[in-house]
């Protein structure tokens, strides 16, 4: 296992050394001159030469590809070309709010949605069924931004109970991770249902009806072990996505994350934070399936690593 | 342990409340529509870091609430008969926050900063036509010219030209310092949180006695139009800028909030290439000016909150002479476009500068107006980078694919140089500048550069009326709407105004 473990994290560098090529060479080809932008509307044609010099843009472009693979080797991305912060401060200070946010966003939302899931898969076709499904439907074609100034209509505008925006109190996180949630919890519950359906009628849980097992029994123990597979590969997808921070929440409620930070980069051609953020994405990304992998043997054993 | 502790939280919330009122800290919260990229106005672009820096930062000059000159730091100043150097007396008993005085080295060591090239800052431009700054006496100092310049006082009331502590720009260096402001103004700086504010408390040791009036300014950034508006509502801010349109009715119906719309110099327009088919004819450019309905564009995209364009400079702005709203007239321009050659129309591009809704709306107006004479567009909304590429820095004048661009401008030193010279002289084709009507006329760019090079005013005034005449003549634009400035404040709040360029006056802030 552990051996398993190393070999994957090993095969972390070169998928990485790709993306980063990809990346450099994908924002460099993106439309639009990063030194005009940074200098502004009134800047003179001196002045945007100045900037390009201070921001390092009039190199060539291998050259700085190699200072920006030298740099990241040793964990340093440059500076934002916005803000002249280093990439790893910008992003530092806003990993941790979109991480717990996350986090919260997606406690709740599994458990919710599998909740529902298998309440829908165990009374199937049933009134439990309709009204999940019918909870799940609208939280999958809800749009975020909508459901966020909904929330924030009612809850912080109307009945005051919970503040609009910041990071700072766990008060602060309900709405945004309500809203973010809202849509995994849809997707989970109808992925947890369908998985469930499935196994309820395999071979293994009629012999452990047959053998007089209670039906709670019967669900939880034989039939959400062997469920789970998909639906743990489904979570790992959705956490993955909202890592990334989500754009639409984070502009909603102003939340002082990385989905603004991506914004704010492409808008004004940010290259260092652009590249530092997709590599990071990418790099939650694969840790998170190594952790699904992982967890797909402790649910089930008879899966082996190799 | 809970039973032990209940009687003295008790007491201490007893003591809270009765001490609540008498010390309660006048903290205000502005709640502004984009995150702030420096705090170092010689390298920054926007206005809204640079009239946040205000809080921290004064100039030797600036604008006052309705964007007229006053002098700040300086007393009174004198111009060479030559127009070349300017002698400047300093007012005394400043102080900047980190207990040094005010002196006229302070001067030196900004404008040295500011147009050594090694340091690049993004306002070198503004400021490479100093020569020299020269310390006269502790309280006189002289800038030289490299050539005359009449708008020069007006450049040094820009937000940009600020004074900054030599000494805190010794100890942080170029590029720090934007990460430890020191100047002069009523607020030190506390904290900048990149990601959600940037906080100024009150200095104690401020020149004004008696100011300023709040404790604490809070400056929280919140980039959504419906979130700001939130804030406001729930009174998390107590003032914000800019309301959208739309969001106005809601805001207004609210009791404890006031909306203001101020008039602006921030002038939109269309601006057409006459280096181009068929642009190039004065008689298209004057048929399309007929075919637009103003009063329709500042109702139906602007919510009523801009006024049809009576003129090329904005009234506002120093020397903007009053041509008049070109009048709205379809046959005229069908007849003007059938004179040209044209009298089924033709088609062309529409670009707007800017990709978010009201550009959107405006562009939908133009079109559907264009389209009554036949003259049948394509709207492209450009995103930031798009814009720079086939507009701003686009090489070759002779293929530049701009043709019809709605576009807007406010002249951020408060006189007619800026808002003529980057726009319409034609040393400002791009990419060195903002003439995106590649327009050229030997009467207009005299007029600008004769007018750069006269103190006297009243000859000033009458080469820029020229100038300004000449281009209404010749339309390379279809001046569209000089929009207002809108904003909300809490009722409680007062002394804060949105200025005609969009940035905020304050120096009068109090909350009651």
């Amino acid at each position: 296992m552990l051996q398993y473990i190393a070999k994957r994290l090993l095969g972390l560098v070169p998928t990485l050394l790709l993306v980063g090529i990809l990346v450099f060479l994908l924002v460099h080809l993106l439309p639009g001159d990063p030194a005009r932008l940074a200098a502004g509307p009134d800047a003179t044609p001196e002045t945007v030469q100045l900037v390009r010099k201070d921001l390092g843009l009039d190199l060539p472009l291998p050259q700085q590809f190699v200072r920006f693979v030298g740099g990241a080797l040793t964990g340093d991305f440059g500076r934002s070309i916005r803000t002249k912060r280093p990439v790893a401060t910008e992003i530092g200070e806003r990993f941790a709010p979109t991480f717990w946010l996350t986090v919260w966003a997606m406690a709740w939302s599994v458990t919710v949605g599998m909740g529902i899931g298998i309440l829908s898969a165990v009374w199937r076709n049933r009134w439990p069924d309709r009204l999940g499904m019918t909870l799940a439907v609208s939280g999958i074609s809800f749009p975020a931004f909508a459901l966020g100034m909904v929330l924030m209509q009612a809850f912080a505008v109307q009945l005051n109970w919970l503040p609009t925006v910041g990071a700072d109190s766990w008060r602060h996180y309900v709405l945004p991770s309500l809203t973010l949630g809202a849509a995994v919890a849809a997707i989970m519950a109808r992925f947890t249902r369908s998985s469930f359906v499935d196994i309820l009628q395999e071979d293994f849980i009629r012999t452990a009806r047959a053998k007089g097992l209670s039906e709670p029994v019967v669900v939880a123990k034989h039939g959400l072990r062997n469920a789970l597979i998909p639906v743990v590969t489904m979570m790992g997808l959705q956490f993955g996505f909202l890592l990334g921070g989500s754009i639409v929440v984070e502009v909603v409620f102003n939340w002082p994350g990385m989905g603004r930070l991506l914004v704010d980069a492409v808008d004004m051609r940010d290259y260092p934070v652009i590249q530092a953020l997709v590599l990071l994405f990418s790099l939650e990304f694969i840790l998170i399936n190594l952790v699904v992998d992982v967890l797909y043997g402790l649910i089930n054993p008879t899966i082996r690593y190799r | 342990m809970k039973p032990l502790f209940r009687p003295l939280a008790g007491a201490l919330f007893a003591a809270a409340l009765a001490a609540g009122p008498a010390f309660a800290a006048k903290d205000v919260t502005f709640a502004v529509a984009s995150t702030f990229t420096t705090t170092d106005p010689y390298d920054a672009n926007d206005t809204l870091s640079q009239a946040m820096a205000k809080s921290f930062y004064e100039g030797l000059f600036g604008f006052d609430k309705d964007m007229k000159l006053i002098p700040v730091l300086a007393e009174s100043y004198d111009v060479s008969k030559d127009g070349l150097v300017y002698t400047i007396k300093l007012r005394k008993g400043v102080k900047f926050h980190d207990g040094t005085d005010f002196k006229a080295d302070a001067v030196k060591a900004n404008f040295d900063r500011v147009t050594n090239p090694d340091n690049k800052l993004k306002r070198y431009g503004l400021y490479n036509n100093i020569g020299k700054t020269e310390v006269v006496d502790d309280y006189t100092a002289r800038i030289t010219l490299k050539s005359p310049f009449s708008a020069f006082v007006n450049q040094l009331a820009h937000p940009s030209g600020v004074m900054i502590s030599p000494a805190a720009l010794k100890q942080w260096g170029n590029k720090d310092i934007a990460f430890h402001p020191v100047g002069t103004g009523p607020f030190k700086f506390v904290e900048w949180k990149a990601t959600d504010y940037l906080k100024v408390a009150k200095f104690d040791g401020y020149w004004k006695k008696g100011y300023p009036r709040v404790d604490a300014i809070t400056w929280k950034p919140v980039v959504d139009n419906n979130t700001r508006a939130a804030v406001m509502q729930t009174g998390e801010a107590q003032f914000t800028y800019p309301v959208p349109p739309e969001m106005a009715e809601v805001l207004k119906a609210k009791p404890d909030l006031d909306i203001v719309a101020a008039p602006s110099i921030i002038e939109r327009y269309l601006s057409m290439n006459t280096q181009q088919k068929p642009f190039d004819n004065p008689k298209v450019r004057q048929a399309i000016n007929y075919a637009i309905n103003k009063d329709a564009v500042a109702k139906v995209a602007f919510g009523g909150y801009a006024t049809p364009a009576d003129a090329i400079v904005p009234a506002g702005v120093e020397y903007s002479v009053q041509t008049g709203v070109w009048p709205h007239d379809i046959a005229k321009a069908k007849q003007l476009l059938a004179e040209a050659g044209y009298p089924n129309g033709f088609e062309t591009e529409l670009w707007s500068a800017y990709n978010h809704t009201i550009a959107q709306k405006v562009t939908q107006v133009l079109q559907q107006q264009l389209q009554q004479v036949g003259i049948r567009t394509k709207i492209t909304l450009l995103e930031a980078g798009q814009r720079v590429e086939k507009v701003e820095s686009w090489q070759d004048p002779a293929t530049a694919p701009v043709r019809l661009y709605y576009v807007g401008w406010s002249s951020s030193t408060g006189e007619a140089d800026w808002a003529l010279r980057p726009l319409l002289a034609s040393e400002s084709w791009p990419p060195k500048l903002f003439n995106t009507a590649y327009y050229k006329s030997e009467a207009v760019d005299g007029a600008i550069r004769k007018a750069l090079l006269t103190t006297d005013k009243a000859e000033k005034a009458k080469l820029y009326k020229e100038a300004q005449e000449t281009i209404y003549r010749d339309a390379p634009w279809a001046p569209l709407v000089v929009e207002k400035v809108l904003s909300a404040n809490n009722k409680k709040l007062t002394g804060v105004y949105t200025m005609p360029d969009g940035s905020f006056n304050f120096t009068e802030i109090d909350l009651k």
